[in-house]
């Protein structure tokens, strides 16, 4: 375990700078870091070097061209900001949509969620020193790619709902080689418990390394699996049910510490639910339209607003739309998770070790482009 | 439940009777929203967390008679997000409630450089996300392309 | 008197020309293997473009390395800047003069021959620190350092292991320690003994789970940040070579040497068995690292003085207890 370290023993603190140029700091980020030897005194997380500015485009762009942006912004999480972006704008316009499609939503937005889990299992344990299970993490996110691109025509940046639907139905084949999919991740687990979360080097780096208790987390609005893993069981899909997240039968796993190895059981335990979640759908898939024909093409919300938050990979997100009533939004703010979840590092990184900081950034889920919008 | 309506009575209690307008159909994703003046927004902030909220996001929105601060605040209880909002001029300088919850050291930052609105006390209000050097303030209505200016009545009546 | 000296010369400087010519054919081929293994535990070929199944990669690669531009920062101490990689190389060298490859073929079997590969390969860990500390560079310095503090725990376990098997065969000459294992390998005898020597080997030379002094995540390249071109493929190069020398060790002490398996060698000379169990070894130091990820820099320092030199401590009692009374 690190010690904690409150008070420098030597006079020369020495600043270092970790990134922007880093092979673990997920994305462009750039943490300055005032070091006594190898103990971390103050870190200070500089961000900003991917920003694009999509609330001001927002302003400037209808509904429907800011769609491709919402899947922009986090990458690895595309499809479920899409349509999280869709519902927003479904709720102030007062959109209808058919059952099919929002089966037809949910599915693939668990199966990104699970995509996006996959890839930070994978980078986690390459940043720690384990190059192998990268590999593995991504032959199994491959199948996923490849289910959703079938019917999304993209890989990672998707457009796939409209208001009132989505774009193209999902046929037989899609079921299928879902159904297929399901099966053969379930039998992976046991190659990843015993790869990875059984390994004492691994558990090592992981147990009781950035602890960050309910209290602090409340205090800089930290969400998702990282608020899970300290106990509080709290999830957009649970507390806000969107879509048809009330008609399934899945549990929030929760952890207990709040350390990094608690984080990391949260995302494997979520993956499972994931898969669960999917396979209800499944079979309680209805047919029907997979698009609402009677939604206006170019969509006139009335005068007004909305906060729609949904459960993206990395936690509650929230769409704050204001509407002025014409075909442009008067003002898009969208509440990431990584916000809280980075903030969050400046009290937890105090006293740990370099080695550690790398562990903790990693297990924290972080991916910068959403910060910087 | 608890949480949530423990918060609203003490708000309501705090502040006059019509600036509470509560909508249990949660339609705007809220289950209230709250006008509050200058004056009292730090003690509302202070109710919320008392009563276990978490400061969820700040942000503002650009009129061209009035300035507008919006605070969302959540708890970990179902459907129990409330929103705070706070009106003043483009020379006003609200307070940070930084001291309250620390996630609005940097939500207070992002505000400030992209609406030039500084928030007094506040311990560090240098750009988050713009360059350091950065003399624009980008989300204003009178910067860059613009496709609407609206007084505030125009969208809330 | 005269042409037994000029034999004597004559044997040294074939001698030298052929181990140069091993140790280099050795790290390429050792590269070409690693990036193989590599590829094939994570469900990949690795390298199958440049030659029959890539074995040409590594000769392309050293060639694109020595185009390469030679940069050498502006406030590094370029002396040592320009001389580290070159002293990395130079202890690894000597080692091969004692190395017992058969019976009659070491090039000068020395009385001292364990000690002096021992003190040799402390001098590649001044090499390291003088490339961290020239470089300006304070990625580069922080690696160098924890290089030094790495090795230096670790030697002395390693040393200590090595001494148990000395104490029963009363002797530091490669041969006679290998002619000792006719009947029974020492791993046999010493489990213990191997086992620490092996894991403090795979320390000694920074692979990977202790490969925090160039730890590719958390310090861009550690102590080689800022070397680039042939000098970089240098460091590289010596790291296989030290590779192959602690394998070649641990063949001699523990596992036979030259020795078939209980001293029936089926015809087979005697320098393929040795060889053959060097890459073996080799092997598992390679499924080692691309298996487990990293030890947290002060767990390694932890484990080192507090479970490692104990164990050895204690292995080389019981050794000594064991040789009193039998």
């Amino acid at each position: 375990m690190a010690e904690h370290f409150p008070e420098p023993v030597v006079e020369q603190i020495y600043t270092l700078n970790l990134g922007p140029q880093h092979p673990s700091t997920h994305g462009v980020l750039r943490v300055l870091l005032d070091l006594d030897g190898e103990f971390i005194i103050k870190a200070d997380p500089v961000i900003g070097y991917g920003h694009r500015g999509h609330e001001k485009m927002a302003e400037n762009r209808t509904y429907k061209q800011f769609m491709p942006n919402s899947s922009r912004m986090d990458y690895l999480s595309g499809l479920l900001y899409n349509h999280g972006f869709v519902l927003a704008v479904e709720k102030l316009a007062g959109v209808q949509v058919p059952e099919r499609a929002k089966y037809i939503r949910v599915i693939c937005s668990e199966l990104n969620r699970i995509s996006s889990h996959l890839l930070w299992f994978g980078t986690y344990v390459m940043d720690l020193g384990g190059f192998t299970p990268f590999l593995y993490a991504f032959d199994d996110r491959e199948n996923i790619l490849d289910i959703l691109d079938r019917v999304t025509g993209s890989r990672l940046t998707y457009s796939y709902c409209r208001f009132g639907g989505v774009t193209r139905d999902i046929d037989a084949e899609f079921i299928a080689m879902t159904r297929k999919f399901i099966a053969r991740l379930r039998s992976r687990w046991d190659d990843y418990h015993n790869l990875v979360t059984k390994n004492v080097i691994f558990i090592h780096r992981t147990r009781g390394v950035g602890i960050i208790d309910a209290q602090l987390a409340r205090q800089f609005g930290v969400v998702g699996p990282n608020l899970r893993a300290c106990g509080v069981a709290f999830d957009a899909r649970k507390s806000e049910p969107y879509e048809v997240y009330d008609r399934f039968d899945f549990e929030v796993p929760t952890g207990v510490k709040g350390d990094a190895l608690d984080r990391y059981n949260v995302r494997l335990q979520e993956m499972e639910q994931s898969c669960r979640i999917i396979e209800q759908a499944l079979d309680q898939l209805p047919s029907g339209p997979h698009i609402n024909e009677m939604a206006p093409f170019k969509v006139r919300p009335p005068k007004g607003e909305v906060y729609l938050a949904f459960e993206s990979a990395r936690g509650l997100t929230g769409y704050y739309l204001v509407s002025d009533g014409s075909p442009y939004p008067y003002r898009c703010h969208i509440r990431v998770p990584s916000f809280g979840n980075l903030h969050v590092l400046t009290e937890v990184l105090k006293g740990t070790l370099v080695a550690d900081a790398i562990s903790i950034l990693g297990s924290i889920d972080v991916v910068i482009p959403e910060i910087d919008r | 439940m608890a949480a949530r309506e423990e918060l609203i009575k003490k708000i309501q209690a705090l502040l006059p009777q019509d600036a509470v307008c509560r909508d249990d159909s949660y339609k705007a994703g809220v289950v209230f929203a709250a006008q509050a003046p200058l004056g009292k927004l730090r003690e509302a902030i202070k109710l919320c967390e008392g009563c276990g909220y978490y400061l969820e996001s700040i942000t503002a929105l650009d009129f061209q008679d009035t300035f507008e601060l919006v605070y969302h605040l959540n708890c970990y209880e179902p459907t129990s997000r409330i929103s705070l909002r706070v009106l003043f001029g483009h020379d006003q300088s609200p307070p940070t409630v930084s001291d309250i919850f620390a996630s609005a050291l940097w939500q207070e930052r992002e505000v400030c450089e992209f609406f030039g609105i500084r928030f007094t006390d506040h311990p560090d209000l240098r750009p988050l996300l713009l360059p350091e050097d950065a003399d624009f303030t980008p989300l204003r209505k009178t910067f860059g392309a613009v496709h609407a200016y609206h007084k505030r009545e125009e969208i809330y009546g | 008197m005269g042409s037994e000296m000029a034999s004597d010369w004559i044997r040294i400087i074939v001698g030298l020309i052929i181990v140069l010519a091993f140790s280099q054919l050795n790290a390429l081929f050792l590269v070409w293997l690693e990036r193989k293994v590599a590829g094939h535990i994570q469900l990949r070929y690795g390298p199958m473009e440049v030659g029959p199944h890539g074995l040409l990669q590594t000769i392309v690669d050293g060639i694109k390395l020595v185009g390469k531009e030679l940069i050498t920062p502006r406030s590094a101490d370029w002396k040592l800047f320009i001389l580290a990689p070159v002293l990395v190389f130079a202890p690894v060298l000597v080692a091969f003069l004692v190395l017992p490859f058969d019976e009659k073929l070491i090039i000068r079997d020395m009385n001292i021959g364990v000690l002096l590969i021992f003190a040799f390969s402390t001098l590649s860990v001044l090499a390291i620190l003088a490339g961290g500390w020239a470089a300006n560079n304070k990625y580069a310095l922080l690696g160098a350092i924890r290089s030094v503090a790495q090795n230096v725990a670790y030697e002395i376990p390693l040393l200590l292991s090595v001494l148990s098997v000395v104490l029963m065969t009363q002797s530091l000459r490669f041969a006679e320690i290998v002619a000792s294992q006719g009947k029974i390998w020492f791993i046999f005898l010493q489990p213990v003994a191997g086992i620490i020597y092996l894991i403090c080997a795979t320390a000694e030379t920074n692979r990977a789970p202790f490969d925090i002094p160039e730890a590719e995540s958390e310090l861009i390249a550690g102590f080689h940040t800022e070397y680039s071109g042939m000098r970089f493929g240098l460091f590289f190069l010596a790291e296989y070579t030290n590779m192959f020398i602690v394998s070649a060790v641990a063949a001699a002490l523990f596992f036979g040497g030259w020795h078939g398996p209980f001293g029936f060698s089926f015809g087979i000379p005697g320098i393929v068995w040795f060889l053959a169990k060097v890459y073996v070894l080799l092997f598992v130091i390679m499924w080692v690292r691309w298996t487990f990820p990293r030890v947290r820099f002060d767990q390694l320092m932890n484990f080192s003085w507090k479970v490692m030199l104990p164990l050895s401590l204690l292995n080389l009692v019981v050794t000594a207890a064991v040789l009193k009374f039998i």
